[in-house]
């Protein structure tokens, strides 16, 4: 079925799938199949930041102070970020765009996928600011072992789902030769990789990100790199809103209010989705003994890391109805909490450092070089 | 009419127009999770055991029938509750 940029045929949109029916025509809003995308959008929108808000000055003097175990921490999570950023800023778009057959879907996962792109954009800010050379930075992702065994399980999925859309798409279902190799395409093993995709991509979005997160808010819990914290700050809120969005595909697929088929194929993917939760906290827990190879920080240990990621795999895997996997109940990271909270809660400005104090402020970075046209 | 919140049948409290029924827990000293305070983190889900609440904010993340997060809502009478 060949993707069209605006399908003639006339459909209503209120009975389609939301993947893998008529291709979107008409982008109208006014009227949703699945109305809580339309909130996840508008939450979205209302959400929107931008990295240079936040502003970083202490956060160099803060880096420069650090021992070299703290600064590996730091950054090694800035590049494992960037990663899953650099794949979030594109992958819902071209994987998922061209079989959405809902408008307010097919504008959700614009949204979302945008909103990773300014991820991406606050980690140049951020690394920008602590090193001379981002260069250094960005080119150890490809490079580091640890990080490119990372992507390899985070892009996956993503990548046969996109190389079955694109068999689908120019030979449509059936058996066929490709290069002198048999190739069968069929629907239903479309629609199965689609829910493992999407279940990937929850698990990144609930768990990877999260042992980042930790160690952020740890720095900031020592008053150190407080304006990482901030935009760690915002990009958890965004992130949280994306995992409420995977969270309904995925449940709306399960539970046979969407397409009914799906609810069969969700039902024999769950041992797989089991699967994939449990790889992701064994290549978290490895990942929190590669960033305190070098040593520890004050109240964030290799160990400490290893619970948490425990913990909240149990509560994203509760999230989709599936049983918990480890024996934690209690979050080893209370104070993780504080960080999470977001800022729609109003409070006095004495009260609470706002996330977006500095919206339209003035260059912050001074020196003495310029009060040099000052005479009095 | 005042509206008695029930926890876990052992514990009880009395709704004070709070903005929320987390607001209103918070009040009460009972220990509750949660993060966003706005519907799409899901942390305050818990299990509505009988009663009915109405919805002050939108919630985000996937419900049961029986599940309310209580960021979200505040009781329309007296209410029990499995957190």
């Amino acid at each position: 079925m060949a993707y069209s940029t605006f399908n003639k045929v006339k459909n209503d949109a209120l009975k389609e799938p939301m993947f893998f029916g008529q291709n979107v025509n008409v982008a109208r809003y006014d009227q949703q199949r699945h109305a809580i995308f339309e909130k996840l959008i508008e939450k979205q929108l209302s959400f929107f930041w931008r990295p240079e808000e936040v502003d970083l000055s202490t956060d160099r003097k803060d880096f420069m102070a650090m021992a070299d175990h703290e600064r590996h921490i730091f950054l090694s999570n800035l590049k494992y970020q960037t990663l899953l950023d650099s794949v979030q800023g594109r992958s819902p778009n071209v994987a998922f765009l061209p079989v959405v057959s809902l408008p307010e879907l097919e504008t959700w996962l614009e949204t979302w996928s945008f909103s990773e792109t300014i991820h991406s954009r606050s980690y140049t800010h951020i690394i920008r600011n602590v090193v001379s050379d981002p260069g250094v930075v960005f080119d150890d992702i490809v490079d580091n072992p640890e990080i490119v065994k990372r992507a390899e399980s985070v892009t996956r999925y993503y990548d046969l789902f996109i190389e079955m859309c694109s068999e689908y798409s120019l030979l449509g279902e059936g058996v066929h030769q490709v290069n002198g190799k048999e190739v069968t395409v069929s629907l239903s093993s479309l629609k199965r990789q689609l829910y493992l995709t999407i279940a990937s991509v929850n698990v990144l979005e609930a768990v990877r990100f999260y042992v980042s997160f930790a160690c952020s808010f740890a720095f900031a819990e020592r008053a150190i790199m407080e304006g990482n914290a901030k935009v760690i700050k915002l990009i958890a809120r965004d992130e949280a809103l994306h995992l409420a969005g995977t969270q309904h595909m995925l449940n709306l697929m399960a539970s046979g209010q969407d397409d009914p088929e799906m609810v069969a194929i969700a039902e024999s993917c769950k041992d797989e989705v089991i699967e994939i939760f449990r790889e992701a906290a064994e290549q978290e827990r490895e990942w929190a003994k590669y960033l305190f190879k070098d040593g520890s920080m004050i109240g964030l240990n290799a160990e400490i890391l290893s619970d948490y990621v425990d913990y909240i795999t149990n509560v994203r895997l509760r999230g989709l109805g599936l049983e918990e996997m480890f024996e934690i109940r209690s979050n080893p990271l209370p104070w993780m909490n504080a960080w999470l909270v977001s800022d729609n809660v109003q409070v006095a400005p004495q009260e609470a450092e706002i996330s977006s104090y500095l919206v339209g402020a003035i260059d912050s970075n001074m020196d003495d070089a310029d009060f040099d046209d000052f005479d009095l | 009419m005042s509206a008695t919140v029930t926890i876990n049948k052992v514990q009880s409290f009395v709704y004070g127009e709070e903005f929320s029924l987390l607001d209103s827990m918070e009040e009460h000293q009972i220990p509750v999770t949660y993060n966003c305070r706005g519907g799409y983190c899901g942390r305050c889900k818990v299990q509505l055991t009988s009663g009915k609440v109405n919805w002050v904010q939108d919630s985000l993340v996937s419900l049961e029938t029986d599940e309310i997060l209580v960021c979200c809502c505040v009781p329309d009478g007296s209410i029990s509750l499995t957190i």
